[in-house]
């Protein structure tokens, strides 16, 4: 880890400040701009749900924080670090799952684990060891020994989401981690997630699934077309109705079929 | 449906040129090059209408040599056009006989076909000797170019057929690659027999012309030198080939379309338990674990397989004209050669592994680390290729006395090759196959940008090592103080070339990583 005194923002108490910081992040592709200059704060030690509907920004606004892509404006923060002036002490910190890009398939699921602890740092017997631990308990034992290529969608999520907890990070950011995963699975990926936060570790995860970041989620935020519509605690930004009502109402889109009348073959 | 088709393929060649702009300019310079090249031959073509005798000879066996090119060529490097593969159109509900039209006419829209198109034009002036052999020649021509791309559509749909599953993809490429090698030295030991070249060159393409791969290309001959008769019965049956090979070609899509494929993926048996393999045999460092990693690749993957294979081979095929030629020369540059492919075959690494490379940015991947690393398994094949090949060459040729300069020429490319490996696969990633496809199967659109950065990466390194180059030219000329003068300038320029690459690319994959997986994702 670098010298505290070379940090960019010093924090008064360790614990304090937010896990998670943005400040006038901005990301446009040509024409696009798919991120408009956004401002969150994630709480230390919260499960924190991004939602939004497709397109909104949600991949590009974690993609930032990540470091897996330069923002055009603003920054990214995490536990006080900037992501983007100091990468290496920040990346440490995070444990990624990004949401469709490919693997190193051609590993073993345990290959792939260790490797991963590897690149961290780990030294190899703690990597392996570590890795071998993340395989019990995602229930990916009987395959671990097969190539990541041969593993069904369900399976590569839980060996990517292995490889982002192997250096015990202290932020987790997960774009749509139960997205094709099994209800068993997903509970499984749930406790562990869980047992994160309690232990004082904080969980990003984006999702539009409502169902499932109301269930699961201490924290919210809104986004749309690049912005944050609401973000905070979720029984205050829920307002006393459904995340998904409130979420239909703040993205403003409507719910009505229009025509189709062609569909409706009930009458044949 | 046809229009639409042709549309798509219109896209596909536009969308050459809109990705980056490094990779645009990299698509139209390979584009100019070629140009220039297939005009050159169209020009060369055409001249033979100085000589019907020459024009009969030569002709029908330039054709035969086109259809077969077209029908072996796209399976081999090119890869069959993924845009054009039946199976993608078997949820659509489109006639089969408007689809076999369109897809055989969307495939004349392509650079290749637009280049067989301007070599047939020389053909076609070739053969303007009347305006009766003018007219043979335009129909008989285009029959015979339109049976080359309804061949190699066929031969396409067959073999992705018979290379759906991940096994037999890979034995078809090692097959595959197999046939190349032995195709490469009996065609240059053919070339070699000196001798009486022309007279087997009348006597083959006599046979050839009335083989199926001759009859459109010999027709307008026959009827430019009066023998109305047979041209026309070679037109004819140029005509009957044409429609049995898309008769073959519509049944064949018939199957794919309403038969499709299984989309499940075959298991490809591999279990290995809890054995981490390589990764425990290289030091546990981020370093040692990319090494490891590109290594089990090697093993593991049929697109690095290839040049696994190729690379040892292609050193031998320098031997041929040695023992058939005499050039005393040729085995000399063994060293120098698997010297030079060993560094240049690494310039697009990355773009093999695709965006998986997110993990080694999330994870803070030193530039040091990835491209050292990377570079290990290269070098361990470098180090046991080279000194082989050095003193075989050597031995070979019976020039001992040249050892140092060969050997400096040999590291000088090596580290050159490095130093443009190491940073041309950061800056300029072009498409390749992915992952599990077909290691024959390149992107559509992607021949422009292969060439140039695959010609960018030989005149780079050759350029880097072009003080051992001369060196060691002027060493073969006899002087003796440049044998050890290309000696130690090649082991210390190779050398600091080497290092000074990997510390270039180190640095630009620290500042542009985020940027390099991006191109990855686009490529």
């Amino acid at each position: 880890m670098s010298d505290i005194a070379d940090l960019p923002v010093p924090q008064q108490r360790p614990t304090g400040g937010p896990a998670i910081a943005l400040r006038g992040l901005g990301k446009r592709f040509g024409d696009l701009i798919a991120v408009k200059g956004i401002d969150l704060d994630v709480p230390r030690g919260s499960f924190f749900g991004l939602v939004g509907p497709n397109g909104a920004g949600k991949t590009t606004t974690l993609s930032m924080v990540t470091g897996l892509l330069r923002p055009d404006a603003g920054h990214a923060f995490v536990l006080g670090r900037d992501v983007w002036s100091d990468p290496v002490a920040t990346k440490r910190l995070v444990g990624v799952l990004p949401d469709g890009l490919k693997l190193f398939d051609r590993l073993t699921g345990l290959q792939l684990i260790t490797y991963a602890g590897l690149l961290r740092g780990l030294s190899r017997e703690l990597a392996s060891e570590r890795a071998a631990e993340l395989v019990a308990a995602l229930g990916l034992t009987e395959a671990q020994g097969k190539l990541v290529v041969d593993y069904s969608a369900g399976m590569t999520k839980k060996v990517t989401l292995a490889s982002a907890l192997v250096h015990a990070p202290r932020v987790l950011v997960l774009d749509e981690p139960f997205e094709a995963v099994d209800p068993i699975s997903a509970a499984t990926i749930r406790r562990i997630l869980t047992g994160f936060v309690e232990s004082g570790g904080t969980v990003v995860l984006s999702s539009h699934v409502m169902d499932l970041v109301e269930r699961i989620c201490t924290h919210v935020a809104v986004i749309s077309d690049g912005l944050v519509l609401a973000a905070g605690e979720l029984d205050a930004v829920r307002a006393g109705r459904s995340l998904e009502e409130r979420f239909v109402d703040l993205v403003g889109g409507s719910t009505e079929v229009v025509g189709l009348s062609w569909l409706r073959t009930s009458s044949d | 449906m046809v229009a639409h088709l042709v549309r798509l393929k219109l896209a596909l060649l536009r969308n050459i040129f809109r990705r980056s702009r490094a990779q645009a300019i990299g698509a139209i310079v390979g584009i100019v090059y070629f140009a220039v090249l297939v005009a050159g031959l169209a020009v060369i073509l055409a001249s033979f209408r100085a000589s019907l005798d020459a024009a009969r000879v030569v002709l029908p066996l330039a054709g035969a040599a086109g259809i077969v090119l077209w029908t072996v060529v796209p399976l081999f490097s090119f890869g069959s056009d993924p845009t054009l593969d039946p199976g993608r159109f078997a949820t659509f509900a489109v006639p089969h006989r408007e689809l076999a039209v369109g897809l055989v006419a969307a495939a004349l829209v392509g650079l290749p076909s637009i280049a067989s198109m301007v070599l047939s034009a020389g053909v076609v002036v070739a053969w303007s000797h009347t305006p009766a052999s003018t007219l043979v020649a335009v129909v008989s021509t285009f029959i015979g170019l339109l049976t080359a791309i309804t061949t190699s559509r066929w031969v396409s749909a067959v073999m992705t057929n018979a290379i759906s599953s991940r096994r037999g993809r890979d034995v078809i490429a090692v097959l595959g690659l197999l046939l190349l090698v032995v195709v490469g030295p009996a065609v240059s030991f053919v070339a070699n027999l000196g001798g009486d070249l022309r007279g087997m060159a009348t006597a083959t393409a006599r046979v050839v012309a009335w083989s199926p791969l001759g009859w459109a290309w010999a027709a307008p001959g026959d009827v430019a030198a009066g023998e109305v008769g047979t041209g026309l019965v070679r037109l004819a049956l140029a005509a009957a080939l044409l429609v049995l090979v898309f008769a073959l070609w519509s049944r064949v899509l018939r199957g794919e379309v309403d038969d499709p494929r299984a989309v499940s993926r075959t298991d490809s048996g591999t279990s290995m338990g809890d054995d981490l393999g390589l990764l425990t045999r290289l030091p546990g460092t981020p370093a040692g674990a990319v090494a490891a990693r590109v290594l089990t690749y090697w093993r593991r993957d049929p697109r690095y397989q290839i040049s696994m294979v190729m690379t040892p081979l292609v050193p031998l095929a320098l031997l041929i004209p040695f023992y058939t030629g005499h050039l005393v020369w040729t085995p000399l540059l063994m060293g120098p050669l698997v010297s030079f492919l060993v560094g240049w075959s690494e310039h697009n690494s990355v773009a093999y592994e695709s965006d998986a490379l997110w993990l080694h940015i999330v994870s803070g991947t030193s530039g040091r680390d990835d491209r050292g690393g990377r570079l290990v398994p290269a070098v361990l094949l470098a180090a046991v290729l080279v000194p082989a090949y050095v003193l075989v060459g050597v031995a070979v040729a019976g020039r001992w006395d040249l050892l140092p300069a060969v050997l400096g020429l040999s590291v000088g490319l090596l580290g050159a090759g490095y130093a443009v490996s190491s940073v041309m696969s950061v800056v300029l990633p072009y498409p390749v196959a992915e992952s599990g496809e077909s290691p024959f199967n390149a992107p559509p659109g992607a021949a422009g940008i292969t060439m140039a950065a695959q010609s960018l990466a030989s005149v780079a390194t050759l350029g880097l090592a072009s003080p051992t180059l001369v060196l060691a030219w002027v060493a073969w000329q006899g002087s003796e103080w440049a044998v050890w003068g290309a000696g130690v300038v090649g082991l210390g320029l190779g050398g600091a070339v080497g290092l000074t690459g990997l510390r270039a690319g180190a640095r630009l994959f620290d500042r542009r990583a985020p940027e390099l997986l991006a191109t990855l994702r686009r490529v």
